[in-house]
């Protein structure tokens, strides 16, 4: 089946969304001296699904935070669709953050709130202040959070409190959160590190498939080289903060990978296929 | 290769610094029983002169009139209204103050300083001089009584929830962050419900010392048990009083064993 074909059967328009994302020298040091991200230079096209590799430490929680402007870069600029993520405040931050979901290594769910109330947080930079403060939400909200949960396969879990699910559903929870943000780029910072091996393929394979049917910038982080090379096109390795590798996933060797590690490969690099 | 014992670390000495510090709270500790440099003065020979005083008024108070309980009953209802109101109206406005005190619900340092500030001024002013006060200003009566304890349980409130939740992980809130809620939204919707068993114990937590305090809040006017307390101290009447103090004392204790079982429950 071809791409735009898949696009249609989920019902979403060929690359009505995607946005594309574009980092101009851009650089992070933290109030306490570490320099995070040193000049980067990157452009991300709409629909690309990429990963970035890297030890912990090397930077790419804090790159992938600097396109929602969780992380402020200290110099250069962030561009993501028509919106110039540095410099952004307030109501205008907010309304580029609406646009871009994002999932977490650690869910990030409210643990003693029903799914369904996680789920509507996507939709919290479309409500207004007097309809969050009552806690109605619109007939709209509510159909698309419950397509959204839907959509990874979460429906009947509904009102269950989020704290009383397994990590793999909670993840999947985490990616209707974000869906019903119904986003234009997607970031995942380490999304299957909490997973073991076959839910990990399951969340990797679910992001994967936002990316081709709904057509969304995708960029997650992992650390695994298996997971890089089997589940994205493109891939960009982080050191110390600065982009020492950027190609094809597929193509990458292992000679890049200690390149990108800055050491021998290690059987721990890896997760292993599905079983 | 040598043993293990052989290449231990010396270990830290930390005894002195220990030796110091006691010493240091022992020698205080007798100083200030020194009257001749300001300390206080502790006469335990007055215990022995005046013994037979109190053994009198022990004995009376051993034999408590229980024809006297009727009476007692209407002053105890009140007691339990003013703790009861004076818990609920703490709790509704502890929230939004609370939330606004602790810092991953308010990140403006200068807002969350400011509320601070006022609690701490509030906790700071006893429970008997804001009912004295409040006595003068609205009048004698359970009013003044009520307000004492409003004021009183939201200062503990609001100092104990705020600071838990300082302390306790909100990784929800980043992830409403970077989704664009606001800060309000994010509260109503995640930080609220996470944190409502930290509310729910102090709630409780503030009503069972409300049974307690305001037993002795009449004493100086302001409504309840505590006024009929007083009363019947003013006549000598220790068989009343020792009444009085059964009843507070079987309140108290039923009211922490109910506190606890819901405590259980909610978290």
């Amino acid at each position: 089946m071809s791409q735009d074909a898949r696009r249609a059967e989920a019902g979403v328009s060929p690359a009505s969304a995607a946005w594309p994302i574009r980092l101009e020298r851009a650089s992070v040091t933290y109030p306490n001296g570490t320099a995070a991200l040193r000049d980067v230079t990157l452009a991300i096209e709409p629909g690309e699904i990429v990963s970035i590799v890297g030890l912990s430490g090397s930077g790419k929680s804090t790159l992938i935070r600097t396109i929602n402007g969780l992380v402020p870069v200290t110099s250069g600029s962030v561009e993501v669709g028509p919106h110039t993520v540095s410099g952004l405040r307030g109501r205008r931050l907010r309304e580029l953050r609406g646009h871009v979901g994002m999932i977490f290594q650690a869910f990030n769910l409210a643990e003693r709130v029903d799914v369904y109330r996680n789920t509507l947080v996507g939709r919290f930079a479309r409500a207004n202040a007097l309809r969050s403060l009552t806690g109605i939400s619109t007939a709209e909200d509510r159909r698309i959070a419950l397509a959204a949960l839907d959509a990874v396969g979460m429906l009947e879990k509904v009102w269950t409190r989020a704290g009383s699910l397994s990590g793999g559903q909670k993840q999947r929870v985490a990616i209707a959160r974000a869906l019903s943000q119904e986003p234009r780029v997607m970031l995942a910072d380490e999304p299957v590190a909490s997973l073991d091996p076959p839910t990990a393929h399951a969340v990797m394979a679910e992001l994967g498939r936002i990316n081709a049917e709904r057509g969304l910038t995708v960029l997650v982080n992992l650390h695994l080289m298996d997971l890089a090379r089997q589940y994205t096109t493109r891939m960009i390795g982080l050191r110390a903060g600065e982009v020492v590798y950027d190609g094809p996933a597929s193509e990458a060797s292992d000679a890049d990978f200690e390149q990108i590690y800055g050491r021998r490969i290690r059987p721990q690099d890896r997760l292993g296929a599905a079983s | 290769m040598t043993t293990a014992e052989a290449r231990i670390p010396a270990r830290p000495r930390t005894w002195p610094r220990t030796a110091l510090v006691a010493g240091a709270v022992a020698a205080f500790t007798a100083l200030t029983c020194i009257p001749a440099i300001g300390g206080v003065e502790v006469d335990l020979a007055a215990i022995a002169r005046n013994w037979r005083n109190g053994a009198d008024k022990m004995a009376q108070l051993l034999q408590p009139d229980l024809t006297f309980l009727p009476r007692t009953l209407q002053p105890m209802l009140e007691t339990l209204q003013m703790a009861l109101i004076g818990a609920c109206f703490a709790a509704a406005v502890s929230v939004p103050l609370t939330l606004w005190a602790a810092r991953p619900t308010n990140p403006n340092g200068v807002t969350r300083r400011l509320v601070r500030g006022v609690v701490n001024v509030v906790r700071a002013v006893p429970d008997l001089v804001y009912a004295t006060i409040l006595v003068a200003l609205v009048g004698v009566g359970a009013l003044p009584g009520l307000l004492t304890l409003f004021l009183f349980d939201l200062g503990i409130i609001v100092k104990l929830v705020s600071e838990a939740i300082d302390s306790s992980e909100h990784p929800s809130l980043e992830a409403g962050r970077a989704a664009g809620g606001t800060q309000l939204q994010l509260n109503r919707a995640l930080a609220l419900p996470q944190s409502l068993p930290l509310f729910a114990n102090q709630w409780l937590y503030a009503l069972e010392l409300n049974v307690r305090i305001s037993a002795i809040l009449g004493i100086v006017g302001a409504g309840g048990i505590g006024r009929l307390l007083d009363e019947r101290f003013g006549f000598y009447a220790y068989d009343d009083v020792s009444v009085i103090i059964l009843e507070i004392l079987v309140v108290v204790i039923l009211i922490e064993v109910s506190s606890n079982a819901l405590r259980r429950r909610l978290v």
